[in-house]
């Protein structure tokens, strides 16, 4: 047996193995243990499945007809592009799944975990066979598993109302995505009733432009509402932090890079790019979740809300890639926009390694704090020294600081739309400098974000008795961040090479791309597409580490002589926590700045005494940012289906007889209908 | 090799002539403000001070606020060594371009950031956050400035670009060029905090911005931090001069154009120094939610920059 | 790539007028914006000339002459007037924020540059750079006038209007004649002195310059 098929026979089985077991688990701690082995092997299994993809560049190819033979059997095709997302399915699930064993500890005895094992080794199971569906059943079916099975995981803690409300829209979200994928794939579908993706794709040379391009907005909608692009992005905000961290995790770090893996599966893949509209559809929406997103994440005082939003964003760069590439592959430049391709699939593993980093760091905060407001946090830095350290690494790579992984896509991306410059037509590629204003915009509002995720959280003084208690948790969970934390660094040093093999995975999207060869330059250059623009995060890093590290020395060698003493406080006794900047503070000028965009709700009582209304007894103060854009695209919605829900009680006579009336009526329309359209 | 030394020999003298620069402004301003002023080498003398101190460390401060000025002053010697200040040698150019200087700048603002916060004094937090606005702001406005310069000379790269505007003088003259030039300058008034966004003479007001951040800092430390953003209104200033105005810089490594280069580079800078003391006579601060209407005024100039090198197309 | 002296120039004049019409939108007092008014007319003065000494059409001196003398001197001499009687009013709230105007602005300059492309590629006329930023200069006053409150601002943002219908003629038919031109500036004096009269009757009636105001007259 080829050592890819063995992989996903050993992914299978692994995930099959831990739902199975920990179901089955004599006790919730075996329950925990049990998920992790199954989840693990799983992992295991679609590392090398997906790496002997990736390194033979052969896909593997399983077909199971007679499995649900009336959809057309499970059918399996595992190519470079469905291998990557496959990789970073595993790459996250692994330390996530070592990262549950304590995490859920304290879950024991208040919620099952026999439950979650299954719930959580089928997540895992749904999305690894996402990108290896090679039929439109398997698909939606794999998605399906994806779906229902996180909606569980985001309710495992459903005695909060805060928990059922951000369940409910998670559920309508997904199922609006799920419901828009129907109709584009039966739009694709050759009329003959064959529905594997193979005839999809040479049916759709033979589609014409329009529907085409009706399929094309279907994807975005429906991967978009998965990917979180504004304003589809509701769900997103809510549904992250309420889910355990190592879920969330998964869920930032990976599911919603599935909707990417979908448009690009469909619109590259399928439709093989188009007219250049369909590319500034995706730059436009890929500018406006990259700067709403990391807008919101500002404003935020929820950590895990705070970095869901920035999940938001950086969906938004990876959409501004792809966007580029897009255009660029409609004027023909093909290895420019394979350059777009791969900034976007680079932005892709970074994102999932910095976030999923970011999430588990926060698991460990929630476990001490108690909480996920930043207000109540502060000085976690002395207590748990390690986990700020790693939460600090992914905060840099989330701001895309050099030498770590997020500058190397970003700057990717960066050279990518500049290279929208040479575009022929002079009134389409000014948009491109447009696009980097959005991102530079973008990046240094995402910096600010995290400097305030951060510096909120774990530095100076704690706010509350549980910050200043404190400590660091379980080795494990600590030893996989550290791993995540490596990958930041890793993956941003080896950028170059890892770009090389994303370059080439983009060129195996288009039947002609094989012969495009990447910009790079030698190993240790990041190249632009023209091939002046270089950038080498190597160098970078040895450069800094000579530049920081020579005057430490020096002064170490001249001998630095230091005390402790207070914070000067302006001649006050005492330096208190309230007296620090606090979050909504540290926001407060960009703001205003932003208010338009903001809107913000302000609201000043003051409490006057009855005798003079120069002595004040109260002022109370409360401003909140409540995002309009899911005012504005949500409520006529949700109006418009409470108004069609109460026209619909009036068929609900109770009467079992107009029932059958209803369902003889339903069956004779629907025998009248397909007599009609035969 | 010796293109190596060439830009540790640049970086420094780039290092050496910092402090002087500030002190060279603040002697200026005094003068036209009319005051005595002290010396233009007043600066060196207070950083030989501070180096010779001990240092006090907050209690609430942790390892952040002792790794900050390494940070800070190690990217910026770094970015002094990646921009054409005397030198500028065909081919790539040490270890990036323009996109990853301004990056490699943001990683010293970002932990400067944190160690105002790290003390858990007011003015530390007040100060790290406006930083941080300022900085978002400018952003798109050097993204911009970048593109503008790159649509003209092909490349991001520093080399590349410099060529370019030696080889067509008529077009540093163009509308593009210059207003590029004053959308960077105005985003070199605001990353190193002169007038009228921040004000560099003052820690005792509520709208001073880079000092309220290092106001815990002291000794070795604080040296490292004034030395680090002296060195980083040269590099902006050494940008400003050399990116739109690059005659006289060296292009290969003979004596004679070394010097000439070291010459022309004091002159530029004398005279930016020289603009900067007196717009700084001349404004006052502005209150700081103007700073941003200031900010999208250069974002709009840096806009029509890029527009204009599309007119010739 | 290197444009010729002309339209280089042109560029550069067209660019300037644009830039002062952005200081209107950038700062709040109303002597600034005179001010600006002032230089946006000198450059459009040496936009003509330059013109005219290219093209070789000595008409266009005296069309630069008179824009000098009227626009350049005159009436910036009476807004002058106009503002020390009413005072120092500012815009200090405009509709729309400064920082989102100028955003807007970007956006209208853009927004002309990709509308005034077909024309740009039709002629061949050395003054076409100048095309997109007159149109550019005709959005960003309307948006003055749509945007801000004082009475005195619409003015000046109605007389900038003006000055971006004569730049606009300026360079795209490379050279106005002498006629149209008068023409074209009676009526902006005519629109000018009347908008003078009303100014005056809102301060008198209101005792401030607010057009916000007027809308009490609905009742």
């Amino acid at each position: 047996m080829p050592s890819g098929n063995l992989g996903l026979v050993v992914m299978v089985l692994g995930y099959g193995a831990g739902a199975g077991l920990s179901l089955l688990a004599p006790s919730d701690r075996a329950a925990r243990v049990l998920t992790a082995i199954g989840a693990a092997i799983g992992c295991i299994g679609g590392l090398i499945a997906a790496s002997s993809v990736l390194v033979t560049r052969v896909p593997v190819d399983a077909t199971f007809g007679s499995l649900v033979s009336a959809a057309g059997g499970v059918a399996i095709h595992l190519d470079p592009l469905g291998a990557f997302f496959l990789l970073l399915v595993a790459l996250v699930g692994l330390p996530a799944a070592v990262y549950g064993v304590t995490y859920t500890s304290e879950y024991e005895g208040r919620h099952s975990l026999r439950l979650f094992g299954l719930m959580f080794n089928g997540f895992l199971l749904g999305m690894s066979l996402v990108p290896c569906a090679a039929n439109i059943f398997t698909f939606l079916f794999a998605w399906e598993l994806m779906a229902i099975t996180s909606y569980f995981l985001v309710m495992t803690e459903s005695q909060y109302a805060e928990t059922r409300y951000a369940g409910l829209w998670y559920a309508v979200m997904t199922h609006f995505g799920f419901l828009v994928l129907l109709p584009m794939f039966l739009i694709m579908a050759p009329g003959s009733g064959a529905t594997a993706f193979a005839d999809l794709r040479t049916h759709a040379a033979l589609m014409s432009g329009s529907a085409k391009s009706v399929v094309f907005l279907l994807a975005m909608v429906a991967f978009g509402s998965k990917a979180g692009l504004v304003p589809l992005h509701v769900w997103l905000p809510r549904a992250h932090p309420a889910a355990p961290s190592h879920v969330s995790a998964l869920m930032s770090g990976v599911m919603i890079k599935l909707g990417v893996y979908g448009v690009l599966r469909v619109v590259v893949d399928f439709l093989g790019a188009g007219p250049a509209w369909w590319g500034g559809l995706v730059l436009a929406a890929g500018s406006i979740s990259a700067l709403s997103g990391v807008l919101y994440a500002l404003t935020e005082n929820d950590l895990k809300r705070l970095l869901a939003y920035s999940s938001v964003e950086n969906v938004g760069v990876i959409f501004l890639g792809i966007g580029a590439g897009l255009v660029l592959q409609s004027y023909g430049l093909h290895t420019l926009a394979l350059v777009g391709f791969g900034a976007a699939l680079l932005h892709t593993l970074n994102h999932a390694f910095f976030k999923a980093l970011l999430f588990l760091a926060t698991g460990n905060v929630l476990h001490e704090a108690h909480t996920r407001n930043m207000e109540r946090m502060g000085g976690l830095i002395k207590g748990m020294p390690q986990t700020a350290a790693l939460f600090l690494i992914g905060s840099a790579a989330a701001a895309a600081l050099p030498p770590l992984n997020g500058f190397a896509s970003e700057w990717m991306v960066f050279q990518a739309l500049l290279s929208g410059v040479q575009i022929p037509q002079p009134d389409v590629a000014i948009g491109a400098p447009l696009a980097i204003g959005v991102l530079a915009l973008t990046s240094g509002l995402a910096a600010a974000c995290f400097v305030k995720a951060f510096g909120i959280s774990f530095l100076a003084m704690p706010r509350s008795e549980e910050a200043a208690r404190a400590r660091e948790s379980h080795w494990s969970s600590r030893a996989v961040m550290g791993v995540l934390a490596a990958g930041c660094v890793g993956l941003g040093l080896a950028a170059p090479r890892i770009f090389d093999g994303l370059f080439r995975i983009a060129g195996s999207l288009f039947a002609a791309g094989s012969s495009a060869s990447p910009p790079a330059v030698g190993r240790l250059w990041l190249a632009a597409p023209n091939g002046v623009a270089q950038v080498s995060p190597l160098l970078i890093a040895v450069a800094a580490a000579l530049a920081i590290g020579v005057p430490v020395a020096l002064l170490r060698w001249r001998g630095l002589q230091w005390r402790r003493a207070d914070t000067w406080g302006c001649g006050r006794i005492q330096q208190t926590a309230r007296m620090e900047y606090t979050s909504s503070a540290f926001a407060e000028p960009l703001r205003r700045v932003f208010s338009e965009l903001y809107r913000p709700t302000e609201d000043l009582t003051i409490n006057v005494h009855p005798d003079s209304r120069y002595f004040i007894r109260s002022i109370t103060y409360t401003s909140a940012v409540v995002p309009w854009i899911e005012r504005a695209f949500y409520d006529p919605v949700a109006r418009g289906m409470r108004a069609c829900a109460t026209q619909v009680r009036r068929l609900q006579g109770g009467s079992v007889h107009l029932y059958l009336l209803y369902l003889s009526g339903a069956l004779m329309a629907a025998l009248v209908a397909a007599w009609w359209f035969r | 090799m010796i293109r190596y030394v060439a830009v540790l020999l640049q970086t420094l003298v780039a290092m050496a002539l910092a402090p002087g620069l500030v002190g060279f402004i603040r002697w200026l301003k005094a003068r036209l403000q009319g005051r005595r002023g002290a010396a233009p080498w007043q600066p060196y003398f207070e950083l030989r001070k501070l180096f010779g101190k001990e240092a006090v460390i907050s209690h609430t401060a942790s390892w952040i606020f002792t790794a900050t000025p390494f940070v800070l002053f190690g990217t910026s010697v770094l970015v002094a060594s990646v921009v054409p200040l005397i030198i500028a040698p065909a081919g790539r150019f040490l270890i990036g371009d323009l996109f990853a200087t301004v990056y490699l700048l943001l990683l010293g603002t970002f932990f400067l950031a944190l160690a105002g916060l790290d003390t858990g004094s007011p003015f530390g937090g007040m100060g790290a956050s406006r930083e941080m606005t300022v900085v978002a702001l400018t952003e798109p406005t050097v993204a911009l400035s970048i593109v503008a310069l790159a649509l003209n000379a092909g490349s991001t790269s520093f080399s590349q670009i410099v060529s370019h505007t030696l080889a067509q003088p008529s077009a540093a003259l163009g509308p593009g060029h210059l207003l590029a030039f004053a959308a960077l300058f105005i985003v070199t008034l605001a990353e190193t905090g002169r007038l009228p966004v921040d004000n560099p003479s003052t820690h005792l007001e509520l709208t001073m911005i880079h000092e309220a951040m290092i106001l815990e800092y002291s000794g070795p430390y604080l040296a490292l931090i004034e030395w680090g953003a002296a060195l980083k209104l040269l590099v902006f200033l050494a940008l400003a001069a050399n990116l739109f105005m690059p005659w006289g810089i060296a292009l290969w490594l003979s004596p004679a154009a070394i010097a000439i280069g070291l010459l022309s580079f004091v002159a530029k800078l004398g005279v930016l120094a020289v603009a900067i003391a007196v717009l700084e006579t001349r404004v006052a601060k502005l209150r700081l939610f103007r700073v941003p209407e200031l900010l999208s005024a250069s974002f709009v100039l840096a806009l029509l920059a890029v527009m204009s090198t599309f007119l010739v197309r | 790539m290197i444009a010729d002296p002309l339209s280089q120039l042109v560029m550069l004049g067209s660019s300037g007028m644009l830039l002062t019409a952005l200081i209107v939108l950038w700062r709040k007092g109303i002597p600034a914006y005179v001010t600006a008014y002032r230089w946006q007319s000198w450059l459009l003065a040496a936009i003509t000339a330059t013109v005219g000494y290219y093209g070789h059409d000595p008409q266009l001196y005296w069309v630069a002459a008179v824009l000098l003398a009227l626009k350049g001197i005159a009436i910036p001499a009476l807004l002058a007037t106009m503002q020390r009687r009413f005072g120092a009013e500012r815009e200090a709230t405009p509709y729309v924020n400064t920082e989102t105007s100028l955003a807007i602005a970007g956006a209208l300059v853009l927004f002309a540059y990709v509308i005034a492309r077909p024309w740009m590629t039709i002629t061949t006329l050395p003054t076409r750079q100048g095309l997109p930023l007159a149109l550019a200069l005709l959005f960003v006053s309307l948006l003055i006038v749509v945007s801000r409150k004082k009475a005195m601002t619409q003015v000046i943002g109605f007389l900038m209007l003006e000055n971006a219908i004569a730049l606009l003629a300026a360079v795209g038919t490379y050279g106005v004649p002498l006629l149209v031109e008068f023409g074209v500036f009676l009526d902006a004096l005519m629109g000018f002195l009347v908008m003078q009269i009303f100014v005056y009757h809102i301060h008198e009636t209101f005792d401030t310059i607010d057009v916000e105001e007027l809308t009490r007259l609905r009742h």
